[in-house]
């Protein structure tokens, strides 16, 4: 039943204060902001009207980000619990949000039923440890497509194929230097990813000081 | 010289090739860039606040980083 319009409360407002004039920022919802901003960077923002960091944010850091990926040849971000191969760089990629997600698809789909990731593509895949079964489809993908792999490199094991070698060495040993520096520039938009969404959530991070309110009331 | 440039940005094979030729140590100036924009556009509002505070980490980070890379430089050096 609705309230009738005598009884109805104008909805609170959550606000935070800019450091820099004192004027009251609308969060709208925080809640909502912060997941957007984790989503896609500075989408958070864009949502509570502050056009201006929003555009800055999802330029920054998705352009870190996609910059990162170019640089390590499309390697660098993938996720792996496999022992041997932890990637804990991707607990740092994650936080640049649905960008990064891919690579939990592909991780799960690999060892799924399929022994696949979507589609066959090796799209921010996990990289096959030695010994590990894939389907055909994507063995003869990889061989196809991957320059580090050939199809002497399968062991054959209807109906599927075992993987022998290790792919994270043949990618670090083409890309050199390259995927540490792709890793670093991804792992860092994701980090600083995290202080945006704060920003989202709380607005921002520098509180205006006594001073500061006092120089801007002009009093002693 | 425009039309060799553009044909060189457009050239992912080129344009590694020319990336080879940087210096790894160049690769940070970005991600001390990127730091130093996000840590000021979380601090401030005002634009005209953002850029004046990433140009103050951008220097303090900067230094800092600079100031432990000679570190570790002299003490390959001299150890």
């Amino acid at each position: 039943m609705a309230l009738p319009r005598d009884n109805q409360r104008p909805v609170p407002r959550i606000v935070a204060v800019s450091p820099d004039d004192g004027s009251a920022i609308d969060l709208r919802n925080p809640a909502l902001a912060a997941i957007l901003s984790w989503a896609v960077p500075g989408l958070g923002h864009l949502y509570q009207g502050r056009v201006f960091k929003g555009r800055l944010f999802m330029g920054a850091i998705l352009g870190v980000f996609l910059a990162g990926m170019w640089l390590g040849g499309g390697r660098v971000v993938y996720a792996s619990w496999k022992p041997g191969d932890t990637r804990w760089a991707f607990v740092c990629q994650a936080g640049a949000g649905l960008v990064a997600m891919p690579a939990v698809v592909q991780s799960l789909a690999l060892h799924g039923a399929a022994r696949q990731p979507l589609f066959a593509s090796p799209f921010m895949a996990p990289p096959l440890v030695a010994g590990q079964y894939v389907s055909r489809a994507y063995a003869d993908r990889l061989d196809a497509s991957d320059p580090d792999i050939d199809a002497d490199d399968f062991f054959d094991r209807p109906p599927l194929k075992q993987f022998r070698g290790e792919q994270v060495s043949r990618w670090q040993r083409r890309l050199g230097r390259w995927f540490d520096i792709g890793t670093l520039y991804t792992m860092l938009a994701g980090m600083l990813n995290v202080l945006v969404v704060y920003d989202a959530w709380a607005g921002p991070l520098g509180t205006p000081t006594d001073e500061d309110r006092k120089a801007r009331s002009g009093s002693p | 010289m425009f039309a060799e440039l553009t044909a060189t940005f457009a050239c992912p094979v080129l344009l590694a090739a020319l990336a080879d030729q940087v210096p790894g140590i160049f690769f940070g100036l970005p991600l001390v860039a990127l730091a130093s924009l996000v840590f000021a556009a979380t601090h401030h509002e005002d634009p005209a606040e953002i850029r004046f505070a990433t140009i103050h980490w951008a220097v303090w980070l900067g230094g800092i980083l600079g100031l432990v890379l000679a570190g570790v430089l002299l003490l390959g050096r001299f150890a």
